[in-house]
């Protein structure tokens, strides 16, 4: 009986993983990515703009030797510009296959979250954006709103991404 | 401030009037062609010609939309035409093949409207507020009043912060975090008249409390709370018809304002539809 309890536990524990989310700050909110994903966070250094880039495109900047497309992350998310502060930052990530840096306000801390502890947003609004959103929780009374960071560009943009 | 209050106001009362107009409308269509016949029976023989409009073979008697089992049976019975018609198609050639699938296709998407529409009309008339006395609270959005069934109010929540998501349409005002639940929070004034927000208003509303929808996530912004009354069944003007505006249970006589069918819109906002879309 009591090993039959401590299976089910068990398979209840395996479900309900513990992911570790990279947080950032756009404007005045919170925003979760995997940390798998992350691959570094850079202070913000002059990002080059290339011309002829889409509109979510801020530019390029040099890494190491490598060539990193950075993303207008406030662009993506419909947020307005803002000044670059010393808070400013860019957190190369990896995404299909892809290595971009997108432009957040901040950037946080590293959080662990439960998988149950991860509801998901009201599926609402037909727009491109809210795709992005991958589900949301309470953290420390605050929303924390995790982002799918493989929709934050179509499959076309991540295309065009690739010639740069 | 004051002048945008009274502006808005203003703006209120015609929108109430093309509210009511449009209804009246209607009513003044019927009148028109049997006066003598009371407003239930106008409604009924309303509902009777729009069954009537949706599937003529159906013959619904108004005694059987309250049938809790002719919908279903309705589906069998056309199911059942299906199967006779599928064994004949058998011996005929490939275009009458062609042409019977359409028309049961159609048959098919007509009795699914169909049981729609019944559904719609009975949960409409089956509420427990339908019958004798029942309590509503009014607030105030944008210089409009709105009702809500007392029975149907999840509870009334101060406005916190809400944290708004991206690509989201714009009546979504954000999700507030209520102790352990996140509230998903609905500008009102957004919703309910998109057409008369205009900057002047937008910026004019001050929400102050957040109205809960039955036991859903759904809240809607109030700027104000006026009371709460006893109405009777008299004092509304009830809107059964399931077309038009699913979200207002009815017209609150004397305070002229809208009384909310919760239920259809929290089924409104899980869908995720606006107003405009409702309409079309």
């Amino acid at each position: 009986m009591s090993d039959e309890k401590s299976s089910a536990n068990d398979k209840t524990n395996a479900k309900d993983e513990i992911l570790q989310w990279v947080t950032f700050k756009l404007e005045s909110e919170s925003y979760g990515i995997n940390v798998m994903q992350v691959q570094e966070i850079l202070r913000y250094n002059e990002v080059a703009p290339v011309p002829g880039a889409p509109s979510y495109v801020l530019g390029i900047i040099n890494l190491r030797g490598n060539v990193v497309t950075v993303i207008d992350t406030r662009s993506r998310f419909n947020l307005s510009p803002c000044e670059i502060t010393d808070d400013t930052r860019i957190i190369v990530i990896e995404s299909e296959q892809q290595i971009v840096g997108i432009l957040v306000d901040s950037a946080s801390e590293v959080v662990y979250l439960k998988a149950s502890e991860i509801e998901a947003a009201p599926n609402v609004g037909n727009e491109e954006s809210a795709q992005f959103i991958q589900g949301v929780t309470n953290r420390e009374g605050e929303l924390l709103i995790l982002v799918d960071l493989d929709k934050l560009l179509s499959d076309d943009e991540w295309d065009e991404l690739k010639q740069f | 401030m004051a002048k945008a209050l009274s502006a808005s106001k203003k703006v209120m009362k015609t929108y109430l009037s093309e509210l009511l107009t449009d209804d009246l409308c209607n009513q003044a269509n019927e009148n028109h062609e049997s006066p003598s016949k009371t407003t239930s029976i106008s409604e009924n023989k309303r509902l009777e010609v729009l069954l009537k409009n949706v599937n003529a073979e159906l013959k619904i008697a108004p005694a059987e939309v309250g049938m809790q089992n002719s919908a279903p049976q309705i589906i069998k019975q056309k199911a059942k035409q299906g199967t006779q018609n599928s064994h004949l198609i058998e011996v005929s050639s490939e275009a009458r093949l062609s042409s019977n699938e359409d028309t049961l296709t159609t048959q098919k998407s007509t009795d699914i409207l169909a049981t729609k529409i019944i559904k719609i009309i009975k949960r409409k008339t089956e509420k427990t507020y339908r019958q004798g006395d029942f309590q509503v609270l009014f607030f105030n959005v944008g210089g409009l009043t709105v009702a809500v069934p007392l029975i149907e109010l999840g509870g009334i929540h101060a406005v916190d912060k809400i944290t708004p998501l991206m690509g989201k349409p714009e009546w979504f005002k954000g999700v507030m975090l209520h102790r352990e639940n996140k509230i998903n929070v609905v500008d009102t004034a957004l919703w309910v008249m998109p057409e008369k927000c205009d900057t002047i208003m937008k910026e004019s509303l001050n929400y102050q409390y957040i109205i809960m929808l039955s036991d859903s996530a759904w809240g809607l912004t109030a700027e104000s709370l006026v009371d709460t009354v006893t109405l009777n069944q008299e004092q509304v003007k009830w809107l059964d018809s399931p077309s038009k505006r699913p979200w207002l249970a009815g017209l609150v006589k004397d305070k002229m304002c809208a009384l909310l069918d919760v239920d259809s819109l929290i089924e409104l906002l899980n869908e995720g539809s606006g107003i405009y879309q409702v309409d079309s």
